[in-house]
């Protein structure tokens, strides 16, 4: 197969995804060693990095979780070794704890932090700026404003680890991990770097007494980011306005000021290396202008580093507009050039007139359903929350249900029939569930149950399990076992035996781990609804810690290997809106690949969209659905 | 070397419900512009489009630099739809009397509709409101004529070779089937061809 | 006929529910484990819901439905109409039977005289758990001989009667129970076929919640009791380890919420009713409602099967002063109810014998 990413073209301009420009930057800088825990927008890093291993002869692990992924980068750079560790936002802050104790002990062979941050929250439960970390843990950072920086920022900030012996944060956004454009590759590393043999005295400790340190290599970061080729100015020589900017905020402003034709008036000053910032740099700039309008995502991260600069330099005259209050940018979602447009236009005091959509007459104004999301066709969570649901109604004693991370978050909206109770962070069901189930000694009489996905379960329900077991909680906890990490792109966990490159791993019996903690498992299949219900419903009324695994495998993984089904519907014998039905398929059950005729008002298969698992055949009431050589 | 385009940035905007195709369309597109030597970036909003959700990718070419991933309100040239709302959608912000757009009729319908609280609304009136909308609106079978073709899931191909077909766009046929053939091998790629060239002779432009 | 949300707010939301089972099996909607009975998804359909047409407690209009089935039969304010009372006594013994016998006789007599298919009757699974059986063979009677007092919502097995071609059903009953297979055949549209059903209804007073399960576990913990009995005073468990008496009051507070609002002590609808027999350990009283129930009760005195004899007057009494009594505590839960907005009254307040019942209770406790 091959591989951009691999390809030995250099100066030849491929279309690449960011992800996938980072990935080639990786390559180009010749890491060793790389690990990370899937999340939405940086998940494709890995995934290819794992295609490539053979290739590169590199290691690259799908770690049980951030923190094992960051802290194995730290042990690879130990042995001088580059390594990468590739998280979203969220898993940053799982690896916070490591982050700032790797801030205080540095490290040897280059490690570089690839976060990649989800203004607007589109695959994501919030939206939040990771850059504060690099100030927190004390680390540089830097943000690539286009795919190409996203390549070579990779190579740059290798050289600047090994050259300050400090790990070095790039933050990228979802416009640029999931957006594509022109990159031009470089040359790949005629061979990757070598581990060398750690003397005695060789070694990685954190200990305040370096907090000094620390300081002096922020210092010596500043010194190479003075002068930097990620850093330039474009405009006038004495702007009326000085855009300040970095990440996506770049383009968005350039567009900005073409669009309202300021070039000769507006000056853009784009900043690639943004912690610690180039003071003195910026502060050339500052001295030109009287206003600033600092354009960046998610929070005014850089407008107030600039902010401070301006205060500790009283000679300067300089109004300073961006996110902060909202004073010239919305202080939340995403940018794009409407909104920059706009600000950049009010400060100016211009009005722009954006081509006009037609005008459409009240009458011709079309009602669009909303298209929430939902479980795919065939998805055993859909089974899973429907039993579940079904049994805590018939329990009639108000059963509590804890949610956590991956495909079944979506329980706790309409395809899960509003489930869930609570939603915070991976891990969160579990201990949330513990704690609630407690109160039962106060006469507290709900049963409480939380859920937690297979791959959720090793990434942070182990302490959780061994805390609710080690305190005999009262709750019934339930491992939605899907054997995949779905929610990401179905990328591999302990549980399933082959790794991130393709090869065998030994995968871990979720039972036995479970047994081990000494907790009493049954394991039953989602799919098989009615039994399950009885099941769970026994379940409840035991008190103490219960944990139950429901397995059926991910049904978009499953076609690929196992291929459709063929599924109908009996138009003579479906009831449809009669009493007995009531089009229980697609108004309860829900599946996308249930539909209705409206042409014979009957309920009917979408063929594109079924995966042929049967359950809906075996829920309706007048056993009207067919399946393709019976059921299984 | 790239030739100058009529309208620079030229906009694109590909849009659909997850699981049809949007993404690969779209990128199999914009790497046919790089490769004649165009700036092209692909703006992909998908989120948890895996699930039912809406996918819109925003496809900006260019003959002078790179431009970021989201088009301004109102200036789509383009609009390429795979489901009806879903264009609907995308017009209502990114359309304006400078925009084309063509659609497939099939509905993917949404679980709202699914389950009954809402309507899903008349392909006509849909087409409607778009002529209202944009500069002119046409209508392409894509899934029917894929599923004659012999695969319903190739219906995203056929959509690319009606938009490949549209003069704005600098790209031959030859050009788009150059990536297919390195992106697909044996059966697949002669499906695709074919289809590719079903909706490269479909449209009247 | 309104639908399964209207069922829901109206009687499985308000605890008014009498746990017939007549609702279930027909749909994916109504969903029962152990004695909880819900509707698990929101039900969308508005009008001809049969769950609502069938449940005893939806507004019925009782008189116009004794008028349909036992019409010509002197009517009795407090007992229902009936033709003859008698005390009547099994003179085989049929496994572990309660009192007279005579329920399980009675059953044995239509399956031998082929007057039905096949008998519908709430079993046990461990002497106390509720199980409804249907049953063609005569020799299973055994296995259901017995009373249960903890409720089972039996009527579900009706469907599966249907669907298994039974045309002639005997069902042993609960007086709820028996209203709603009355309501089932006076409501159903015209093109569903009748099921022949002969009606054995059961006197009752309440039936309890299977928590009472966890009171006894709690309260005598590693005993399995085989079976309850209900003397003259108190309730009895017995066990292999001897019998535990649980008081009244200890037995109140498991009595099923719904069996509140019941006006109906004695099957008053059923072919033939039979209860306990308060005077003598090992008797049945009998009452004789319909033809049907008089030719079945002929044809077991004529096998010789039962005893059969007067029904001591001043005992006629005091039965039916204890099903008037009960009729007016379940009026005033059902007052209660709707001056509560919990739920509007499912029978005509106006209407005969009610009407006389409030009149009289006017002034006591509860009116």
């Amino acid at each position: 197969m091959e591989w951009m990413v691999t390809a030995n073209e250099p100066g030849k301009t491929y279309l690449m995804q960011g992800n996938e420009a980072i990935v080639r930057g990786a390559l180009e800088a010749g890491i060793r060693f790389a690990a990370a825990y899937p999340g939405s927008p940086s998940s494709e890093i890995m995934t290819m990095l794992g295609h490539v291993a053979d290739d590169m002869d590199i290691y690259a692990e799908w770690s049980t979780n951030e923190n094992c992924a960051f802290q194995a980068c730290m042990g690879a750079s130990m042995g001088r070794v580059r390594s990468l560790c590739v998280v979203k936002q969220n898993g940053l802050l799982t690896l916070g704890d490591s982050l700032h104790t790797a801030g205080l002990s540095g490290c040897k062979g280059g490690v570089v932090l690839l976060v990649a941050d989800d203004p607007n929250a589109h695959s994501s439960t919030n939206e939040f700026d990771s850059r504060h970390q690099a100030r927190a843990a004390g680390i540089p950072m830097l943000e690539p404003a286009t795919f190409q920086e996203a390549k070579d920022m990779m190579i740059y900030a290798f050289e600047l680890s090994e050259q300050l012996q400090q790990v070095v944060m790039v933050r990228s956004v979802t416009r640029i991990c999931h957006g594509r454009g022109n990159v031009t590759l470089g040359e790949l590393p005629a061979s990757p770097s070598q581990p060398l043999p750690i003397g005695e005295w060789d070694k990685l400790i954190s200990i305040n007494w370096f907090h000094d340190l620390q300081f002096t290599k922020l210092d010596q970061a500043q010194a190479a980011f003075e002068e930097n080729p990620f850093n330039w100015y474009t405009g006038p020589e004495e702007p009326e306005l000085l855009v300040v900017t970095s990440g996506t905020g770049w383009l968005y402003s350039v567009e900005a000021v073409d669009a309202l034709k300021l070039g000769d008036r507006v000056g853009i000053l784009k900043l690639g290396t943004t912690y610690p910032l180039p003071e003195k740099f910026v502060l050339r700039y500052l001295e030109k202008t009287s206003r600033v309008l600092v354009v960046e995502e998610v929070d005014p991260v850089l407008e107030l580093n600039v902010a401070n600069v301006i205060a500790h330099n009283p000679g300067l005259n300089v109004s300073l507009y961006g996110r902060y209050q909202k004073s010239a940018l919305p202080q939340s979602f995403e940018l794009n050039p409407d909104v920059v447009i706009a600000a950049l236009a009010s400060l100016m005091g211009i009005e722009y007139q954006a081509p006009q959509t037609g005008e459409v007459p009240a009458d011709a104004v079309v009602n669009i359903p909303a298209r929430d999301l939902t479980f795919c066709a065939g998805c055993p969570h859909r089974a899973s929350f429907f039993l579940l649901k079904q049994t805590l109604r018939i329990h009639e004693s108000n059963g509590v249900v804890m949610g956590d991370i991956g495909c079944y978050t979506m329980g706790g909206n309409r395809a899960g029939h509003f489930l869930l109770q609570s939603i915070a962070c991976m891990g969160a069901g579990i201990n949330m569930g513990e704690g609630l189930g407690h109160l039962s000694r106060f006469g507290f009489e709900q049963p409480v149950v939380a859920l937690a996905g297979d791959s959720t379960f090793f990434h942070s329900c182990l302490p959780g399990l061994v805390n609710a077991r080690y305190h005999d909680a009262n709750m019934l906890f339930v491992i939605l076992d899907n054997s995949a990490t779905a929610m990401t792109g179905f990328q591999p966990h302990p549980g399933i035996p082959l790794n991130c490159m393709g090869k065998p791993a030994n995968a871990i019996s979720i039972e036995k781990v479970v047994e081990g903690i000494g907790c009493s498992v049954t394991v039953a299949d989602p799919y098989e609804i009615e039994a399950t219900t009885q099941l769970v419903y026994d379940l409840i009324k035991q008190p103490g810690l219960k944990v139950l695994i429901l397995r059926q495998p991910c049904a978009t993984l499953a076609v690929r290997t196992k291929g459709r089904r063929k599924v109908w519907v009996d138009p003579d014998l479906c009831r449809g809106d009669e009493c007995g039905c009531g089009r229980f398929c697609s108004k309860t059950w829900g599946c996308p690949g249930n539909i209705w005729d409206y042409e014979i008002g009957k309920a009917k298969i979408d063929e594109v969209v079924c995966i042929g698992c049967g359950v809906c055949a075996s829920l309706c009431p007048a056993g009207a659905i067919k399946v393709e050589g019976g059921q299984a | 070397m790239s030739v100058q385009l009529g309208k620079d940035p030229l906009n694109v905007v590909i849009c659909g419900v997850g699981g049809q195709g949007n993404i690969l369309a779209s990128e199999l597109l914009a790497s046919a512009l790089v490769e004649k030597g165009y700036y092209t970036t692909v703006g992909e909003t998908y989120g948890a489009s895996q699930r039912g959700g809406s996918v819109m990718s925003h496809v900006r070419i260019s003959a002078q630099k790179q431009y970021s991933a989201l088009i301004p309100r109102g200036e789509a040239h383009i609009i390429i739809g795979f489901e009806p709302i879903e264009t609907l959608r995308v017009a209502r912000e990114y359309a304006s009397k400078i925009t084309k757009v063509v659609f497939d009729p099939r509905p993917n319908y949404p679980l709202g509709v699914l389950i009954g609280e809402a309507v899903y609304p008349e392909i006509d009136a849909i087409a409607a409101e778009l002529k209202y909308l944009c500069g002119s609106v046409q209508i392409l079978e894509a899934t029917r004529l894929a599923q004659e073709a012999g695969n319903a899931q190739a219906a995203n191909i056929l959509l690319m070779g009606a938009l490949t077909a549209m003069p704005e766009i600098p790209l031959q046929a030859e050009d788009y089937v150059q990536v297919l053939n390195q992106r697909f091998k044996g059966e697949v790629y002669e499906l695709n061809q074919t289809v590719f060239d079903l909706g490269f002779n479909s449209l009247a432009v | 006929m309104p639908g399964g949300m209207q069922l829901k707010t109206e009687v499985l939301a308000t605890s008014a529910c009498a746990l017939c089972g007549a609702c279930l099996d027909w749909c994916p909607y109504l969903k029962n484990m152990e004695d909880h009975l819900v509707l698990s998804f929101d039900c969308p359909v508005q009008e001809h819901g049969r769950c609502y047409s069938v449940c005893p407690r939806t507004f019925t209009d009782w008189q116009a439905v004794n008028e349909h089935f036992l019409a010509g039969i002197p009517y009795d304010a407090d007992i229902g109409a009936f033709q003859t009372v008698y005390r009547v006594k099994g003179r085989q013994p049929l496994g572990e039977q309660q009192d007279g016998g005579t329920v399980s006789t009675l059953l044995q007599t239509a399956l031998l005289e082929k007057m039905v298919d096949a008998m519908l009757v709430t079993g046990h699974e461990d002497g106390l758990t509720p199980l409804p059986f249907l049953m063609e063979d005569a020799g299973d009677i055994q296995k259901v001989a017995g009373s249960r007092f903890l409720a089972s919502p039996g009527l579900r097995k009706i469907i599966e009667a249907r669907e298994k071609g039974i045309e002639k059903l005997a069902v042993v009953g609960r007086p709820c129970q028996v209203q709603a297979l009355r309501k089932m055949e006076y409501n159903k549209p015209p093109e569903v076929p009748a099921l022949d059903v002969l009606s054995i209804g059961l006197f009752c007073m309440w039936s309890l919640a299977w928590s009472f399960k966890d009171y006894l576990a709690r309260t005598y913990p590693g005993i399995t009791f085989s079976r309850m009995a209900i003397p003259q005073h108190g309730v009895e468990l017995i066990s292999n380890e001897g019998t535990k008496q649980v008081s009244l009051e200890a037995i109140k507070e498991y009595i099923r919420p719904g069996c509140a609002y019941c006006l109906d002590m004695t099957a008053e609808l059923a072919d033939i009713s039979v209860g306990a027999f308060e005077p003598a350990l090992g008797w049945n009283t009998v009452l004789v409602r319909s033809e049907r129930g008089k030719d079945l009760l002929e044809r077991a005195r004529s096998r010789d099967l039962l005893q059969v004899e007067e029904y001591p007057p001043e005992e006629l009494n005091r039965l039916r002063q204890a099903s008037r009594n009960k009729k007016a505590r379940g009026l005033s839960m059902i007052k209660q109810a709707a001056d509560q907005q919990r739920f509007a009254p499912f029978i005509d307040m106006s209407q005969s014998p009610y009407q006389e019942i409030i009149a009289e209770s006017s002034g006591k406790e509860g009116f």
